[in-house]
């Protein structure tokens, strides 16, 4: 399971891969914004994007709508961990194809029942 | 506004009746006089309002300090603001750093202290139902004392770890005082704005006719403050998850 980081605040990077190291993902890689981070979804073989919303540069919705439309990539599932709590953006979030959609500040269990709920849906579907 | 002196007065209620006068004995040069004399009286009052008008408004913004306030709110208390307000990310981000190196030091001491202690129970186990034999059970004496040595020093660097979340808290007492400061600035800021509008447009604004939310659509709101930008949010995950579960998720 090769995860990728994506959050322009290098803390809540830490935080998160913290967090999934001891959900037992040890695979993580990290970048801080979308425009860094498309390449090396195009390049890497990740099983799962963990992103930030408001970022500098490529925004996550932008990166989530560039998975969306990528032949490759598109099937990647995509959690949303963000500040953001509009309903009329999640809404976006919702509609743009997210896999799941946490607010800050979360809680360890609110992350794995999200990573459970996506994985879920892997094994089902 | 014309109080001081009135255009109606005894004078002009007499160049009045020279006018008529004039005018019903068809003197053409005699009218144009007299009206050349109302002119002049009404002219002559506005001079004086305007007069009167410059002179208070001079007077009163040498009175409310608005000049030297503001030139030095702006050139030396709000970049002062900013400096302090970038060193509070400075500290936060300083102390979130240390705290999170203290976690990642600690977590594989615990991780180590799990392993070996169900390694001992298993062999401890073993040794309370006589399974082990001589040779086996001098293992498992050694393999004791490395552990409460190694418990030892584990605990030594936990303590030291702990330590160092302790002091990374230093800073909120440090931020809490450069914010505060800043909030006085803020005030500040607004009171000589306020006061700037009173002069300008004669009385305070009214927050209530203020249109909210003018900002572009598309900055994004930030994290939610209460009380502050709260309009069309969700209050927490429970309704991040009702919401999308209404949406069929």
């Amino acid at each position: 399971m090769k995860i990728l980081i994506v959050d322009d605040f290098s803390t809540m990077r830490r935080i998160i891969k913290n967090l999934l190291r001891d959900l037992g993902f040890q695979n993580t890689t990290e970048a801080d914004d979308g425009t860094t981070a498309l390449p090396m979804l195009q390049g890497g073989s990740f099983d799962l994007l963990i992103t930030d919303w408001n970022m500098p540069g490529m925004q996550g919705i932008d990166l989530l709508k560039h998975v969306r439309a990528d032949q490759k990539l598109s099937s990647l599932p995509v959690l949303m961990v963000t500040a953001e709590q509009k309903r009329e953006q999640i809404v976006e979030a919702a509609q743009a194809g997210v896999n799941g959609y946490i607010v800050k500040p979360f809680t360890a269990q609110t992350l794995k029942e999200k990573l459970d709920k996506i994985f879920q849906r892997i094994e089902g579907g | 506004m014309l109080e001081d002196k009135k255009f109606i007065s005894n004078e002009s209620i007499a160049r009045a009746r020279d006018l008529l006068a004039t005018m019903e004995r068809g003197d053409e040069t005699g009218a144009k006089d007299v009206i050349d004399d109302l002119t002049h009286i009404r002219e002559s009052v506005l001079y004086l309002e305007m007069g009167k008008l410059t002179r208070e408004l001079h007077d009163s913004i040498t009175a409310f300090g608005m000049d030297e306030q503001i030139s030095k709110l702006a050139a030396m208390e709000i970049p002062n603001a900013r400096q302090r307000l970038r060193h509070v990310i400075e500290m936060t981000d300083q102390a979130a750093n240390r705290t999170l190196t203290a976690v990642e030091e600690s977590l594989p001491i615990c991780n180590g202290l799990e392993s070996r202690s169900s390694t001992l129970q298993g062999d401890w186990q073993r040794f309370k139902q006589r399974k082990l034999d001589l040779n086996e059970f001098r293992a498992l004496a050694t393999r004791l004392d490395e552990f409460f040595q190694e418990n030892t020093s584990d605990a030594t660097r936990l303590r030291e770890s702990l330590n160092n979340v302790l002091m990374a808290q230093d800073f909120q007492d440090l931020t809490s005082q450069i914010i505060k400061k800043v909030i006085t600035l803020v005030e500040e800021v607004e009171s000589n704005l306020v006061g700037l509008i009173k002069l300008t447009s004669g009385k305070a604004p009214d927050p209530a006719s203020i249109k909210a939310d003018t900002k572009d659509d598309k900055e994004l709101a930030g994290p939610v403050v209460p009380g502050v930008n709260q309009k069309g949010t969700v209050s927490g995950q429970d309704e991040v998850d009702a919401l999308l579960s209404s949406l069929g998720f």
